[in-house]
């Protein structure tokens, strides 16, 4: 296995510890083997030094980040190119967005996410009906949901 | 000499018999209990009861402290009630209530009638207990007020759920706990 992720300047980590568990930052500085300088003017972080180990590293890197760039600096190496946003279209960043938005539903959402379930698994088995029909029982069923579900 | 009248106290009154007094509620008049943030037109749930698990809609506090509520009655079968503030869990859902008028609906409303009582006879009591043609038309009456003023009621609260999609629905099922449910975790 080829190693991609490493710790430098630029890359953008998530917080896995601490109050600020779950954000986003930038890694500025390397200060020893085990603790970085980190900022995430936009996500929410103070500019402060984190060991590694409460950190995981994304794919992502800021462009522009110099060593020990000052906050203004990192702030418009993000308007340029924002790693952020591309971090929130990955499979992982979804499916926490997916729960926080899970958490907050209220009664009536639940009752109606319910029924949209109940809804796109009819949907669901009547199309496998149609595709078993059509290729005598030998078909794989692919079908595609219909209604979109919180 | 005339002095002070002395009052000797001869001593404790003992109640010569087992004398059961009733329970005597010292307040007179009912205090409203203060309503939790909820505001006409929201949705509860109700916890005990026939109706538990129902989902219904608030119309206003009586004076009593109760909670005003109705199914409504066509939607999943709960009329106008009143319900305790206690037992019952409000939901964030609102419905509009801007064209619903409950204003003749107070605690007189649901005071049971001699007649209601005399219906509940039985025994030694039963035959006072059988309603005279014109009590049974006095209750016909008033059973037909009350589901005049139920329809009115409710006519103008289903117009405004048909205006959310789904919300029929909502307020006809009932409210359950599943295995998986995390109660306190549920935001309502």
């Amino acid at each position: 296995m080829v190693l991609t992720k490493f710790v430098e300047v630029g890359r953008v980590v998530k917080i896995n510890y601490g109050p600020q568990e779950g954000r986003l930052a930038t890694i500025v500085e390397i200060l020893n083997d085990k603790r970085v300088l980190i900022d995430g003017p936009t996500t929410g972080v103070q500019r402060q030094v984190i060991p590694i180990r409460r950190l995981t590293l994304t794919k992502f890197n800021l462009k522009g980040a110099t060593r020990g760039a000052r906050t203004g600096v990192i702030t418009k190496a993000i308007k340029k190119s924002d790693p952020f946003a591309q971090y929130a279209q990955t499979l992982a960043a979804k499916k926490v967005a997916k729960k926080v938005l899970r958490a907050k539903l209220n009664d009536f959402d639940r009752f109606r996410v319910m029924i949209l379930r109940k809804r796109r698994s009819a949907l669901l088995s009547t199309q496998l009906k149609t595709l078993k029909k059509s290729t005598g029982g030998k078909a794989q069923a692919q079908a595609k949901g219909g209604n979109k579900k919180k | 000499m005339p002095g002070k009248k002395r009052t000797v106290r001869i001593g404790n009154w003992y109640k010569s018999d087992d004398e059961k007094v009733h329970f005597v509620r010292k307040r007179k008049v009912p205090r409203p209990s203060k309503l939790r943030k909820i505001v006409p037109g929201q949705v509860l749930i109700l916890l005990a009861g026939r109706f538990q698990g129902k989902r219904v809609v608030f119309l206003k506090q009586l004076k009593s402290g109760l909670l005003l509520v109705t199914g409504p009655f066509k939607l999943n079968g709960v009329p106008l009630k009143r319900v305790n503030s206690a037992y019952v869990i409000p939901t964030s859902t609102k419905v509009d209530v801007n064209g619903v008028n409950a204003g003749q609906v107070d605690d007189e409303y649901f005071k049971r009638t001699q007649a209601q009582r005399r219906k509940n006879e039985q025994g030694f009591w039963a035959k006072r207990g059988e309603l005279t043609a014109e009590q049974q038309a006095a209750e016909k009456t008033r059973l037909e007020g009350k589901r005049k003023t139920q329809k009115s009621i409710d006519d103008a609260l289903i117009a405004a759920v048909k205006k959310t999609p789904l919300m029929k629905q909502y307020l006809g099922a009932r409210f359950s706990i599943g295995k998986t449910t995390r109660p306190h975790d549920l935001v309502f």
